[in-house]
């Protein structure tokens, strides 16, 4: 009972990856004492809360068995238009609202590439990212457009207690997705979609009409996590956002989402991951890494990432070979 | 969230108790194949109606145009005399029939109770699961089955036989009036094999519609009330299963008599030297495995399904480390790091589970076939098609593989011909090989071919060459190999020569109760 009580434990791939965050930490305070400054900690749940809230939608995509590469420019996208809306005196929620279902019809026409004229996702998306990215570019003329200080940057800026308010939003957001995966019938399908589309088809399941939704959806949170981005910086720029989806990604596959497919987590698996892939980020500012460098190491981290991902497969796949004792 | 209504009632089945399935006029073609031709029949409700034919004859494709995964061509399937069309599985199920494929449709990575749900899960109107409904449903439909098994497991984790069960299970629960089998005994063993009979005539008690596919004659006599034959698509005959007798069936599937199959085998006289010594062999999976194969001698392996047959011969093949012992091979002590070295060294191994590792699936069935002596059919950089389609034919010939071109993709192949493909492979001339490993080679395949390929196996052992043949089915082993060696429990608990094994002997070390 006892042992395995500690086997489930340490099995627990929250766990596991909560002890790695530790030594993480440790290491990065060992090689600078600044690391552990409280300000420094408000730093790792800002940024947490752009890559994470875009986890969010990622990694639910993911585990319906498809993958959105352009997430981070629906990002970017959506903070500049929320400032534009802003610009022309709009109410900020109505502007909020807007962006979100801007965010829904690029997510939209991401679904359309791979599920109605059938491209795949992999490279469909890389394709729609670039475009959404220039976009970006074109309507604000490459300048960054300014938010004036109000109700909306608050969304933003504001704390409640030690937590920055867009951290709040991030966690709220996870527990709503993680009970919607864990809950609800429509979470176990889009899972079920992710792990076997045959079976799901056979079953009934429309394998498109979930991957569409879950695209829209990942725009939407995507330029949701945008707008408050701008809220934070007080502006909308269309170079903001600059390779958030890849910590998104990289969170969400050491969160134990396959990249492969099939591979499913809780969004608490997840969180720990995200803060695990920011303290890491983090710390390297911190002990003054280059910048440039800075992009080597994450490009690294997420390589890893992906490496572990597929011995993870292997290994299941193995296991089903072998179809492992009862 | 936006619910996707697709849910599956129940209660609206089309199909009420006492009617009967009419299947009438199905054609179907693929590209180059005429899969299914004016098929007709009818299955009442309350028997067991077996579908019968070679490979390829068109079984798994009627099953699919029952469940609405392929659209006929022409003709109507009718539930109580009213037409059904399906444009989508969905409602199939709906309409009462539940059909249970040849591959396993299931998710490893997710629990046994969602796999046994398949996404039907019951819910309130919100959206939100009933947890503990679902829990008691799974533990009674698992109680029902006498199995034991945590409906919280990963599936992943289970035998291949219990996920098999499992497959059953989601066709139990949806509690519909017709059920298709295909093929479901193909990895199951007897234990299971008991429970799924049992559970076919406690429902043909309640007056369902059960089809029932297998390659396994003396299965069709156990469980079946009335034969369909299948042949190259067509429907040969309808026949009750009490007035009916092996050999006429064989005749009607084949389309001539193949007599008896064992005493009619030209085997080998003469035995070499010995070719590969194993002693004291021990893996992860198997312990203390000793035994001896001479140049032309077939050596068997029998054994429950997870006995460590296949593990033995992974070892041996350099797929799985070996912990100790050694494996000696013409006299020279090896121990292959990898299946490429076991190869150069003459070694080839057909293994058991062609989906996962054999065949390449989206790849044409020559490709699959000249897979390992592509080297050989090099003319300066570029491929000799003529060498290969040379080598293709002889494979499809030898195992009367039924493929239209050889450029079909091996998917589109029905399951007894994907392992045939296999079989070419292995078995090619060009393969220097001195040892071939097959591991149940038969799985799946129909009586003819069967045949066909014990005769093979035999041919191989006049050539000279030690075959090691593990199979499940205790009247193959014992009947075509030399020696028969019984496992248990990753242990070796009997060597028989074929002339004192019979198969209660078998069965008993097998089983070691
Ligand atoms: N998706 C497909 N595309 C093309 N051809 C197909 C497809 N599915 C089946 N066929 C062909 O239809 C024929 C009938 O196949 P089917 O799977 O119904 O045979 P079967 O009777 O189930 O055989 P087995 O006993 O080997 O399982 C075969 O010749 C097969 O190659
Ligand atoms: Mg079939």
């Amino acid at each position: 009972m006892n042992g395995s009580f500690i086997k489930r434990i340490t099995r627990n791939k929250a766990f596991s990856l909560a002890i790695i965050m530790f030594a993480v930490w440790i290491i990065f305070f060992l090689l600078n004492h600044n690391y552990f400054v409280g300000e420094n900690f408000t730093g790792i749940m800002n940024t947490s809360s752009l890559s994470g809230t875009i986890a969010i939608g990622l990694a639910c995509l993911m585990m319906s068995g498809s993958i959105d590469l352009s997430a981070g420019a629906e990002g970017c996208f959506g903070g500049v238009l929320v400032a534009l809306f802003l610009r022309t005196g709009m109410n900020w929620i109505l502007a909020l609202l807007l962006t979100i279902l801007c965010g829904v019809v690029m997510g939209l026409i991401n679904a359309f590439w791979v599920n109605a004229m059938k491209l795949m996702p992999f490279i469909s998306t890389i394709a729609m990212s670039s475009i959404y990215q220039a976009m970006a570019v074109i309507v604000t003329k490459s300048s960054e457009i300014a938010i004036g200080e109000g109700p909306f940057t608050r969304l933003g800026t504001g704390h409640i207690g030690i937590f920055p308010l867009p951290f709040i939003i991030m966690v709220i957001l996870m527990v709503i997705y993680g009970l919607m995966l864990n809950y609800t019938k429509f979470g176990r399908r889009l899972i079920l979609c992710g792990g076997n589309r045959t079976a799901a088809r056979l079953a009934g399941i429309n394998h498109q009409k979930i991957t569409t939704i879950m695209f829209a959806n990942c725009g939407a949170i995507s330029a949701l996590a945008g707008a408050i981005l701008a809220a934070r910086m007080n502006n909308g720029g269309p170079r903001a956002v600059l390779g958030a989806e890849m910590d998104a990604m990289t969170a969400a596959i050491i969160g134990g989402v396959s990249f492969l497919g099939g591979g499913t987590s809780g969004m608490g698996t997840i969180f720990v991951a995200l803060l695990l892939v920011n303290s890491f980020n983090n710390g390297l500012q911190v002990i003054k890494v280059n910048s440039f460098w800075q992009f080597v190491t994450r490009g690294g981290l997420l390589i890893l990432a992906l490496i572990v991902d597929y011995f993870r497969e292997s290994r299941r796949q193995k296991a089903l070979k072998q179809g492992a004792k009862v | 969230m936006t619910e996707v209504n697709t849910s599956v009632n129940t209660d609206r089945n089309a199909g009420g108790k006492g009617m009967a399935l009419e299947v009438d006029n199905i054609s179907k073609s693929f590209p180059g194949v005429k899969a299914l031709q004016n098929v007709s029949f009818r299955a009442e409700p309350g028997k067991v109606l077996a579908l019968l034919g070679e490979n390829g004859a068109g079984k798994s494709t009627l099953l699919k145009v029952l469940s609405g995964d392929i659209k006929p061509d022409e003709g109507e399937v009718r539930i109580g005399g009213v037409p059904q069309k399906f444009d989508a599985p969905v409602q199939a199920i709906q309409a009462g029939i539940s059909v249970i494929y040849q591959e396993r449709q299931l998710v490893p990575s997710m629990s046994v109770l969602e796999n046994i749900y398949c996404g039907d899960l019951p819910a309130t109107k919100a959206g939100f699961l009933k947890k503990k409904e679902m829990r008691q449903t799974a533990e009674r439909i698992i109680q029902e089955f006498g199995l034991e098994i945590d409906p919280f497991e990963k599936l992943g984790r289970l035998s291949t036989a219990h996920q098999q069960m499992v497959e059953i299970m989601k066709a139990y629960r949806r509690d519909s009036q017709i059920i298709a089998f295909d093929e479901p005994t193909a990895s199951l063993t007897d234990k299971e094999v008991t429970i799924l009979f049992d559970l076919i005539q406690r429902l043909k008690e309640q007056g369902k519609i059960i089809l029932y596919v297998s390659h396994r004659l003396a299965e069709i006599f156990q469980i079946t009330d009335e034969i369909v034959v299948l042949k190259d698509g067509r429907m040969v005959k309808q026949l009750k299963t009490a007035e009916t007798n092996e050999a006429e069936l064989i005749k009607a599937m084949v389309g001539r008599d193949i007599g008896d199959t064992y005493s009619s085998l030209k085997r080998n006289d003469k035995m070499g030297d010995v070719l590969l010594e194993v002693n004291n062999l021990t893996t992860d999976a198997v312990h203390d495995v000793s035994f001896k194969l001479r140049r032309g001698e077939i050596v068997g392996f029998a054994g429950l399904v997870g006995a460590g047959r296949t593990e033995v011969v992974r070892a041996i093949f350099g797929a799985d480390p070996i912990i100790s012992g050694e494996v000696i091979l013409d006299g020279e002590k090896v121990n292959f790091k990898h299946p490429k070295d076991a190869i150069d060294a003459g070694i080839a191994l057909c293994p058991e589970d062609r989906k996962e590792q054999g065949l390449i699936r989206f790849r044409s069935v020559q490709d699959n076939v000249c897979l390992p002596v592509f080297k050989k059919m090099r003319k300066g950089l570029i491929l000799d098609r003529k060498k290969q389609e040379a080598l293709t034919e002889k494979a499809v010939e030898k195992y009367s593989i039924r493929t239209p071109t050889f450029e079909k993709l091996v998917v589109e192949l029905s399951g007894g011909n994907q392992q045939k493909v296999i079989l070419g492979r292995w078995t090619s001339e060009l393969l220097t090989t001195k040892l071939l490993i097959l591991d149940e080679p038969t799985k799946g395949i129909d009586v003819g071919t069967k045949a066909e390929i014990y005769q093979i196996l035999c041919d191989l052992a006049r050539e000279g060459k030690g075959v090691i043949f593990i199979s499940s089915e205790l009247p193959e082993v014992i009947n075509i190999a030399d020696t028969i060696i019984v496992m248990h429990n990753g242990h070796i608990t009997g060597t028989l020569a074929r002339e004192d094994a019979t198969e209660e002997k078998v069965m008993s070390l097998a089983m070691l109760d």
